[in-house]
Order: C-alpha cells, then structure tokens, then sequence
C-alpha cells in the first residue's frame, strides 16, 4: 500500500545531473569547513575520516511480511539483516534500526534511484522509503587509538569480544546520538550521525583523540 | 639526617633520594625527594603546624597518612591551575609544587581568628543557629561575615587551563583496593580469565604492604605486591589504575573512579590529562578497601603531634621520615605496638606505651618490653601539653569506670603522640551500594553485611586483620565472583604470610576520663575537621537529638571533605552513651558518595567550551555565520538572531529586515523545524486522534495548520501538515519539538494503538527549510526558473507541489508565518547552501534581505500567530489561545475530554490577547507581570508573554495571557515595573497587522 | 545509573532511555461518557507503590521501541523487561525480554 504520491514524490531534491552548479552532484556534506582547517598530528594513532557521496534510504516494512521483505531484498541484492544491532555488506550496507527499520547506506548506485525501486517493488505493502541522503553524514573512526577515543563518549562495551566486526549500534557518542558499527577490520568504525550535529560530533571526536594524535582525511 | 630534611631517614623507605624536589608551603621553599607525598615531605622537613581548625582556629598537624587526613588540607597550584581541598597526604609531590594552608588568615602561625578558641566555650554546638536566628533580617549581615571565615580555600581566579576527561569501561570484576586482598581477589579472578580492573588511591600497589614490615613467601611483602601487579598488567583485558580512587558506587553496579594521571599540571603523563573519570559497569566488584584507623578521645588530643599509630608506622616505613623523637604510643588494642616497634627502629625513644586494658598485648606487647620500651597496661592519656605541638602527655591509671576527676600520676615529655582506637573497616562503597552493616561487639566495628549489588568485601574491610586472612579473604572474595560470572576457577595458592597468632582483642575505650568535670574539661575532640568535641555530642542529646542523623547536622559531626572518616564511629559511641543505648541503637549516618573529594573539573571532563552541549548548525550555518549574524541558542540550534549591515544594532536591523518582508522580500533559514514523515494505512485515523482538526477532510496536496494537546487539554507542539498522498502525510513540528513529538506519537502508535499501520519517519535532517516572504517573493521564484504556475489560482494559499526551482527538485509549500505572501522551499540538505546563494543573488533586484529569529518573532507576533513554548506554558488550552476553530466536534482526539475538565471551564481562566502600551512607545518586558488597579498592592491578573517593538506599525506590541481577557476587549490595566509607575496598557485584539488576513492569500 | 534490558537491543545505560510512567494504564475507549472524577483518575491517579513496578520505557537514543520493564521501586532492581503485547498498553502478556532478544517483533500482521 506504499505509494509514490503525486504530491511528494521520493525524489525530491535530487537535481538532475549537469543542471546544478554545485561541485558534486552529492552536494555538500556540510563538514568542509571543519576538515578544511582542521589539522592532523603527525603520528596519529586516531584517523577519522568524512565519507563523501553516500546516499542514505530509511526503510520501514514488517519483517514478517514475508513478501515485502523479499521484494525489497530483489532490489537491494543482498539479505537484510533480521538479527538486531547487525548490519548487511553487498552492493549496499544495510543497518537494522529497529525491529521494522533499517537504514540502506547505498553504494555506487544513485539513492533517488534505489528508492524509487524499493518504493515501486513495496507497492501494495504497508512500508515506507525515505530518501535521507541529505540527513546523514558518515564518518570513519580507525587507528590503533580508536576504541580508546571513542570509549570516553559511549557508553556501550566496544571490546571486539561484545562489539563485533557485523554489529551496530544506536547510541550516544559524546552528547550526540550517532549509528555506529564496528567494521570488518578490527578498531575500525563507521559512524552515521545526523546532519545537524555532525561538525559538534567532528569537534568532540577531535578532542577525544587529541592526546592520541588524530589525523583528519575526506574521503 | 641532613639538614635540609631534619626528620629523614638516611635509609630505607620507598623514596628516590637522588630525585630531590623542590616545593614551597605557604611561601616558604622546601625539598622533598620523589616519591614523598605532601605531607611527608612536610614532616621531613619538620613541619608540623599545617592549619587551623575550622570553627575554634586552633593549630593543628598532620594526623593520618591518606584519605582520612582531616588537618592537611592543601592549596594546591596557583591562579587558574589551582585546586582547593586537597589533603597533603594524597598529593604526591613534584617539583615546583606549590601549597597552601587553605585555613588561617593571615597564616596558621598567627591566626586572627584563634580568638574563637579562647571564647570558645560559647560556641558549642548549634551556635551558629542559636546566635544567628534573630533578628530574622540581620541573617544577610552575619552570612557575610561567617561565609568570611568559613570554608577551605579559595576558588580559582580562571578557568581552569588542565585536561580532564571521561571513560567509560566495563569490565567482569572490578576490584577496588590494591592492598594484599585486593590483588589476591584480582589475580583470582584474571587469572580465571575475566576481565579485571583494578584500581588503587595509592600510586603504587600493596596498600598496607608498602608500610609494614612483613613478608610473604619468605619476600618482602611490597616485592610480591609489585610481582603481582606486574603480573596482572601483563594479562590481556586487565586494567591497572594507580592513584585512581573508587568514589562512588552507583546502581546496577556502576561505579565512578577518580584517577589523578599527572603529579604536576604540565606534566606530559597520561596524554597531558590531569584527571580522568572512569565510569565503569562491572558485573561483581570486590570491595578490598582496607580500614581506617581511629584516633583515641582525650583532652586536647587535637594537638600537632598527636598522630594515628599506622600513620607512624608509614611516615617511617614508606617515606623514612620520623615524625617524632620521643613518643608516647597510647591504644586500646595491639596494632599500636608496631608503631612503637617501628619508632624504636628508627632510632625514636618511645617512651611510652599507654594501653587502655588491663591484661595489656599479646606478643606485641612482649616485643615491645624486650626493646625496654615501659608499657604501662591499665592506663590512659588524659591531656596532652603544647599547643603547637605536643611538649608532654598526662597518664593515669583506668580503672573502665571512672570518667571525671581522673588523677594523674605521670607526667611523660614528648613530641610525638601515636594514637590507636581500633579498626574501623572502610564500608563506604558497601553502603553507598545499599548493601547492610552490622556491629561486631568484639571487634568493635561496623562489618559489611548484606550486599544489595553484586558485590563482595574482602580483607580488612570484611574484618580480617591479619595478613595472612586478607590475603586468603581476597582469594575467597576473587573466587566468588569467578564463579558467580559462571567461570572455571583457576586453582591459585594462597602466599604464606604471618596469620597474627597471640594478638589480644581489642577493648572499649571510647574516651578517656578527663583530670576534672567531663562537660567543663580541656575539649576531646571527636572530629577534627569539624571541631566537634564530646562537649558538643552530649549537650546536642540534652537538648533532645536522639537521631543520629540530627545529631549529626547539629553538631557538624561527619560533615567536611573527610566525611567522617576518623570521627564517626567514636562519635557514635559517645552518643550512644550519652544515650545510655547500645552503638547498634544508635547507628551510623548514612555513607553517600563521594569517598573522597572529586574535584569539579573531573565531573565535567571534556564538557566545557564548545563541547558543553552539542551545537546543531542549519546546512546554512556558513553563510550567516560569514554575513556575521549573531546566533540565538534555539534548544540546541544555532539560529541566526538578525543579519546587521553597516554596523546596526539589533533593533535596527530587525526594523529593516521587517520592513523588507512587508514591503518587498525576506529570506530565513527555518531549517531547523522538526520534519515527520507519516504513512500508511491507518495514518488518517491515527493522525484524527493525535490533531484536534478534521484531519481526513483535507484533500491530497492541501495543507493545514495544525494542533496537538496533552491528555490534560493543554497546548504541546503545532505545526503545519501538509498531505502527500491518501495515505501519507508531512508533519512540520516546532524547532524544540521536534525529537519530542515524534516520541510522543510513536508511544501512542506502539503502546495504545499497535493495531494502527502507521509508519513514522524523522526527515528533520534531510530536508533545510528556506522561507522566502514578501509582496515580491513570488516574482523572486519565478526569476529563479520555476516548472510550475506560480499564481494564486493554480497555487493557492496552504498548498503544496514538488516543482524544480533554479534547476534543483525541491517541494514547494504555500504557508506563510508572516501574513504576507510566502513560500517555504524544502530541499535536501545537501543542497540547500548552493539554493540559498542562488536565491541571495537574484534577490538584489528586489532588494531582499535575509532574516533572523527576532524578526521572524515580530512578524509572527504582529499577525497573532502563537509560539508553542513561547506564549504557552504546559497550561494553556487551546480555547485559552482563541483556538476553537482548530477543535473538530465530529472526533475525539488526544486531550479532548479534558477540555470540559471543571478547571478548563474556569470563566478566569488566562486568555491570550493582545496589549498595547498606552504612552505609545514602552516596549514592555517579557514576563512582566499585570495587575488590574496601578495601586499596590494589587491583584496579578496575568503577564506579557511577547513583547516587540512592531515597525510596520510604528508602536509596540505585546502579546499576553490574561485572566478573563477577551472578555475585557479595550480595558486598561496595568503592567508592574520594578522602581516605576505601573504602566497602563490596553486590552486588544492579537492580531494587529492585516486583520482581514488578505495579504498571504493574493 | 540503571542498566536497563532493551527487548532488541539488549542492556544498554539508562542515559539512552526515555521513562514513560506507569504501564498498563489504558485510555478509555470514550472519554466522553467519563465523569469529571473517572476521567481525573485516568488522566492524574498512578498507583506510585513501594516495590514491583510495571513501567513504559522509549529506546529513544536506540531502537525508538516502547516496551515494558518491572522494576522495584525500593531497591531499583529490574526483574525483567519485556515487549509490550498487541492488545493495549496493559503489558502482562508480554513476553519475557531473554526470549525475544535478537530477533523479536511481536506486533504486526505477517503476509
């Protein structure tokens, strides 16, 4: 029963490609002036990266709906994750949120256009697509430092034995609520965090990694 | 014994004597060597007067050796770096140290206030209540003087320059105290392959083992408590932190560790943080925390020179430093002994032993009388002479019964007294965790119980004494946890150690008599800190205290950064006698945390400066922050506040900016609205009961504006909700709502209405909000490119339609927050920068501004449009608002019922309305109260809830809550202004500007 | 700070949480047919006991669920979190949260 209404499609703010007089056709991340004069020590043992030109999708549908799960599946390509606080590799990265909702970090493939396929594919269920792409900034946190730096704003116990490579978490990172996941390589760690606190978050992270040495890069 | 340092020893002691340091007390320069503390190396260096008590001034020394240290309270560092309160005994020197006494003005040498002392029989307990009451009004004048002379230290002059920060850990067993019990428990558990960490106040690890002479496995003790330590710091997941206090044991086994990482502010140690606040989750902690030694109650037993038995021992031991030539011991139980043995070794006379029991010591007792020391068993110091230090002490025999009028017989010279009252086994952690104590009557002393958390005591804090037991205990205690974690215990031996064979039980000996009446005799101080004496204890039970607690707070007793440590249980024995009860009946006050004292940069770690509170910033924020606006702290958005040009001030530019949205075009980021989007099958039926409008009457691609109430009818959160399609929804919310009523909605979707197929989706992020209003904001998007009609027929008022604008997709929203002709441009974040620049360069034509906050607000308040959180408060109704057209008769919705509640029907209930000054020109305050009558005094019949100055209208407005108020259309009342004539205003209408409401709709 | 049992996400400190009063306190199915008094009952009176108490709690900094916790109001102790049932907010048919952890979604039609 999802629809794409006429009103508001899934598309909105996406500029056709060429028309816009922006540097990427992503746009801007909103971080560039933090990395532009932020500077990296010279033996950082904390490397903290921005991610740029990843599309975000929200996707709501019941994972009991057999159906719907596997059609938005076809779409993806890849199985999404059922079990909580994991996340899926393929084509895409798919993160569980709660027990009917992920979030697609999209790979090559535009998220205007991945949204419109989950969103035709989902017709006739009960779901919801959002495109977020604007909303969502990624941050890659590495380095041999980098469980000791994220340790002192998170609560949660991110020894490899209890936060493994596959698992993700929401939670708070400093005073911000962030998406994070421990990546394939040991004490490395993507961070998803909202728009709107991502240069606080890029401050905080910087400070904590400050006595470690922290080195910046975009990505 | 060199001259620099009179009372070091040439040998032994765990100090670096080729590291010399410099430090200075009270400006004053000394040397200490590494590994001294504070207050050895003040000792070393013959310092025995370290400040003035708190209430009487007297002079007082160095009692303790660590965290119950009640005298040496420190200023430590100076300007922004210092810290106040800290106990000499626990700052480990380093050179360039600076220290101050933090009581005694001008110095402790010569203290004006130690007039106190000699008028102190006035100032028993509760003098500052009984004196100070009356009359009620001179309160401010004595506060002054007393808040004067009162307190420890002085707050730094800046902020503070140091790094602090936090931790977080987790961890299966955390094992506070590194004392013999500690590191058996942590090795137990380690070795069974549990994550461990171990925290000591002390820097290095042993506790107890780095003072005493004793040895296990035929080592010295401290060498096989560094073995340990270095053996536990190799194991994988097994955190060690020295100089780290356990101070706080919360619930669900959290707990809070203060860890000091740099002697000295500037130093490189631990990554240039000074102090590091470890917050850990443990699932078992072993509470091995050892025991505090309590001092004996005789007259003037506050004198500098009389010092705990152990802290002796440890002076010597650890430090090699000699208190005291020629002591006097003075105890009622064994432990005492080995301080005299070690004074002996030290080359001290020690000339005496003053054991209250008759049968005197076991062992001890013969080792003792073996070196010739004169033990004199049955005996008790009665009063001590000195009054900077100690010149001699009074004994006499003891008979158990006597107290008043007790004679002496022996007159001893001396300058060191060491004082042993027992063993009181440090409970604190236990009891902050909830956990039970009980009195052991034969040890005399409050034992662990009951554990409420997952918890185990071991060693001296469970009440085993001997080395060889701790050493057993903690192996038990590491056992226990290994096990309850579900672990295979590793099989680990217990070291051979002394077990104190031929030791005597302690006897009771809360007091010793005095040489005259007990009330009118030299003061036996109970908790020095304080000044609290038996005096004090026994009047506040005569005047009716029976509780501790009250006792306690009358008396100050317990109160101060030593919490206690040394005077509480002899406090509660005497009370117990004055009471003619038990101990156990009197019980003990309660044990909060913190242990110790935390310093407050600890506590605020790294949240300070900028990082204080999470700043959200608009993707916008660089562009008004390069057109220099100045920011409004929105909840936690930075907002621009008004965009000056050429120098104006706020109400200049706001007056311009008005102006250029009334007369042409105005540009504002309103990003910062809360964005929901909300669908599925059930979304009209759901959205029916959390709005109060008809809901399913709106047509695809209509919008509306938009209210939500508490179940108690009062106004939360409103917005304009746009609809998107038959079954989906857009939902603006309030700036400060936004995470709220998401919330909100979800737990009525989930908790009350699970059978609802409604989906909910926060877009706050992804989409920015670009208000462009004015008569010429129309023109301006069609200047831009627009692939839609524009005019008002096929895009009317409080419609909505995706279009692409200046080349980008973006949605475009008829409403107006101004009353003028107005679009909202919603686009996805990452492209709203390169949106606005557009729209700021095509809007020179019409000489368009960008504005801020403050003229969004006149705007608004000009046309009558409510603030949520502004103009209410949690308890304003809608129908208090004038809102009654937003409530749909045909549903129910949230808060419904309650507005026929009796209270909602109130006929003086406070409406909004509008005010107008009658001088034409008083902006008034917001918050100012209104009376009905300018005469006082008068009745409040409400206040101003906006106030601007409107110059569209050339006069100022005010928007306010009134009893009554719309019934009182053109009545005059009166605004209260503190020092000046009530101002009469005028009752009107809140809506001043375009009553009709055509100019939105052209 | 409570270490709380969120049914998916597992213990979590309780700074991630949100508190939502008493559970199991249903809206009426007709505020208007309510008295002044029964209605001033379900809007104001909890029931506030020294001991066992059910509770609403929001993963708000995670999984954004509602679900039920019992906890001891004396002694802080949580006896078990559980996921709220289908059928209103009276939580006692809910199921433990050990069983539902990982995997659990208890509300929703399946195909």
């Amino acid at each position: 029963m999802s629809e794409a209404s006429p009103a508001l499609s899934g598309k909105e703010g996406v500029p056709p490609s060429g028309k816009v007089g922006t540097p990427s056709p992503h746009g801007r991340h909103g971080l560039e002036p933090f990395f532009a004069t932020v500077e990296s020590a010279p033996d950082a043992r904390v490397a903290i990266s921005v991610r740029t030109g990843r599309g975000f999708l929200n996707l709501r549908l019941n994972p009991h709906s057999r159906k719907a799960r596997e059609a938005a599946e076809r779409i993806l390509g890849q199985p999404m994750p059922l079990a909580a606080n994991t996340f899926t590799v393929g084509k895409h990265r798919v993160y569980w949120l709660g027990p009917d909702e992920w979030l697609i970090a999209a790979g090559e493939e535009r998220a205007s256009d991945l949204g419109s396929g989950l969103t035709d594919a989902l017709a006739g269920f009960h779901a919801a697509v959002n495109d977020l792409s604007g909303g969502n900034v990624e941050l890659l946190v590495g380095g041999a430092h980098a469980r000791t730096a994220l340790a002192k704003g998170c609560s949660l116990d991110l020894h490899p034995r209890e936060f493994a490579p596959g698992q993700c978490a929401q939670t708070s990172l400093g005073r911000a609520a962030v998406l994070l996941a421990a990546d394939g390589e040991p004490s490395t760690y993507t961070i998803i965090v909202r728009r709107s606190f991502s240069d606080y978050l890029c401050r905080w992270l910087e400070n904590a990694a400050r006595p470690h040495g922290a080195g910046f890069s975009v990505l | 014994m060199t001259a620099a340092q009179p009372n070091r020893l040439r040998q032994n002691g765990r100090i670096d004597r080729t590291r010399p340091l410099a430090f200075s007390f009270d400006g004053k320069a000394y040397e200490g060597f590494a590994g001294d503390t504070l207050a050895s190396a003040l000792i070393a260096n013959g310092v025995s007067l370290v400040g003035r008590s708190f209430k009487l001034r007297r002079p007082r020394g160095i009692v303790g050796s660590g965290a119950e240290e009640p005298n040496a309270i420190m200023q430590i560092g100076e300007g922004a770096a210092a810290q106040p309160n800290l106990p000499a005994t626990q700052v480990g020197l380093y050179d360039g140290l600076v220290a101050r006494s933090t009581r005694g003005w001008p110095g402790v040498r010569f203290d004006l206030g130690a007039i106190n002392d000699v008028f102190g029989r006035v100032l028993g307990a509760g003098f500052y209540y009984k004196t100070f009451m009356y009359p009620r009004s001179w309160w401010k004048h004595y506060e002054l003087a007393i808040r004067k002379s009162a307190g420890f230290g002085q707050a730094p002059e800046g902020p503070d320059p140091d790094r602090y920060e936090h931790m977080n850990a987790h961890c299966d067993v955390l094992v506070a105290g590194g004392g013999p019990a500690g590191l058996m428990a942590a090795l137990a558990a380690a070795k069974s392959g549990a994550r461990v960490m171990l925290a000591d106040e002390q820097d290095e690890f042993g506790g107890s083992l780095l003072a005493f002479a004793a040895s296990i496995d035929g080592a010295p003790a401290a060498e096989w408590a560094a073995a340990a330590a270095e053996e536990l710091r190799d194991m994988e997941d097994c955190v060690l932190l020295p100089s780290s206090t356990v101070f706080g044991y919360y619930d669900h086994n959290f707990l809070t560790i203060a860890e000091r990482c740099a002697g000295s502010p500037d130093s490189s140690v631990g990554g240039g943080v000074r102090e590091r606040l470890w917050r850990v989750r443990a699932r078992q902690v072993v509470l091995a925390q050892g025991s505090l030694e309590r001092p004996l109650v005789f007259c003037n037993n506050d004198r500098p020179g009389v010092m705990l038995a152990s802290a002796v021992s440890t002076y010597i031991k650890r430090y090699a430093v000699l208190p005291g030539r020629r002591a006097v011991v003075f105890t009622n139980n064994d432990s005492a002994y080995r301080a005299a043995l070690s004074l002996a070794g030290a080359g001290a006379e020690v000339a005496a032993i003053v054991d209250s029991r008759p049968g005197g010591a076991g062992d001890l007792g013969l080792r003792a009388q073996a070196l010739g020391i004169p033990v004199h068993a049955g005996h008790v110091v009665t009063d001590v002479a000195g009054r900077r230090r100690v010149t001699g002490a009074s004994i006499a025999p003891w008979n158990g019964e006597s107290w008043e009028n007790v004679e002496s017989t022996i007159r001893i010279d001396c300058d060191l007294v060491a004082v042993s009252g027992g063993w009181s086994p440090a409970v604190h952690l236990h009891s902050q965790a909830g956990g039970q104590l009980a009195w052991d009557d034969s040890q005399l002393c409050l034992l662990p119980a009951e554990a409420r958390q997952a918890n185990v005591s071991a060693g001296a804090g469970n009440g085993q004494w001997s080395l060889g037991e701790c050493l057993a205990d903690g192996l038990r205690a590491g056992a226990e946890t290994v096990s309850r974690l579900g672990l295979k215990t590793a099989a680990i031996r217990v070291p051979g150690a002394d077990a104190n064979a031929g030791e005597k039980l302690i006897e009771p000996m809360w007091r010793a008599p005095a040489a005259s009446d007990a009330d009118r005799c030299p003061r036996q101080f109970i908790d020095f800190q304080n000044d609290t004496t038996v005096a004090d204890i026994r009047l506040a039970a005569r005047e009716g205290y029976r509780n501790v607690e009250h006792v306690k707070r009358y008396t100050a007793l317990g109160f101060g950064t030593d919490q206690g440590k040394l005077g509480n249980i002899n406090g509660m024995a005497v009370l117990a006698d004055t009471l003619g009860k038990e101990i156990p009946e009197v019980g003990t006050t309660t044990f909060r945390p913190a242990y110790t004292p935390v310093s407050f940069g600890v506590c605020a770690g790294e949240s300070v400066g900028e990082l204080y509170d999470p700043v959200r910033t608009t993707a916008i924020h660089e562009w008004h922050v390069a057109a220099g606006a100045p920011m409004e702290l929105v909840g936690q958005w930075h907002r621009p506040w008004y965009f000056p040009r050429d120098g104006e001030d706020l109400d200049a530019a706001v007056a311009r900016e008005c102006l250029a949205v009334r007369n042409s075009l105005g540009v504002m980021d309103a990003s910062t609205l809360g964005k929901i989007d909300a669908r599925g099958p059930d979304v009209v039926e759901f959205l029916e009961r959390i709005y109060t409008h008809k809901v399913g009457g709106m047509q695809v691609g209509r919008c509306a504006y938009g209210i939500m109430l508490g179940e108690d009818g009062m106004l939360m959160d409103d917005g304009v909700m746009a609809r998107a399609g038959e079954q989906r929804f857009y939902l603006t919310t309030t700036t400060g709502g936004a995470a709220s009523v998401l919330s909100w909605m979800e737990k009525w979707l989930q908790t009350e209405w699970p059978e609802l197929e409604v989906y909910l989706t926060s877009l706050t992020d992804h989409y920015s909000t670009i208000a462009v209003a004015g008569p010429n904001s129309r023109g301006l998007l069609e200047k831009l490119g627009c692939d839609i009609p524009l005019d008002k027929e096929r895009f009317p008022f409080m419609t909505v339609k995706p279009a692409v604008l200046a080349g980008m997709d973006v949605t475009l929203f008829r409403v107006s927050f101004s009353g003028e002709l107005a679009f909202e441009i919603n686009i996805a974040s990452n492209h709203a920068l390169a949106m606005w620049r557009t729209i700021m360069e095509a809007g020179v034509e019409f000489e368009g501004a960008p504005y801020g906050t403050e003229t969004m607000h006149v705007l608004r308040a000009e046309k009558g449009f409510v603030i949520a959180g502004q103009d209410t408060d949690g308890s304003v109704t809608p129908v208090d608002l004038g809102m009654n057209w937003l409530l749909s008769r045909e549903k129910d919705f949230l808060g419904k019922r309650s507005l026929r509640r009796p209270d909602s029907l109130r006929k003086d209930r406070k409406q909004w309305v509008g005010l107008l000054s009658l001088d034409g020109r008083t902006v008034l305050g917001e918050g100012t109260q209104l009376v009905g009558e300018s005469g006082e005094p008068a009745a409040m019949c409400g206040h101003v809830t906006s106030s601007y100055f409107s110059t569209s209208l050339g006069h100022p407005i005010a928007l306010a809550l009134v009893a009554g108020g719309r019934g009182r259309n053109g009545e005059t009342i009166y605004a209260a202004r503190p020092g000046l004539e009530p101002l009469p205003v005028q009752i009107v209408s809140p809506v001043f500007y375009d009553r009709k409401g055509q100019r939105q709709h052209v | 700070m409570l270490l709380i049992e969120c049914p998916w996400c597992g213990p979590r400190a309780e700074t991630e949480f949100s508190y939502g009063g008493e559970a199991g306190i249903a809206r009426p199915a007709d505020p208007d047919a309510l008295s002044d008094a029964e209605w001033a009952d379900y809007l104001f009176y909890r029931s506030n006991p020294k001991g066992a108490h059910r509770e609403l709690w929001n993963h708000d900094h995670g999984c954004r669920r509602w679900f039920g916790v019992e906890r001891d109001t004396a002694t802080y102790r949580i006896e078990r979190s559980y996921v709220l049932s289908h059928t209103g907010s009276d939580a006692a048919t809910g199921s433990d949260a050990a069983t539902n952890a990982g995997t659990g979604y208890s509300s929703g039609n399946g195909d």
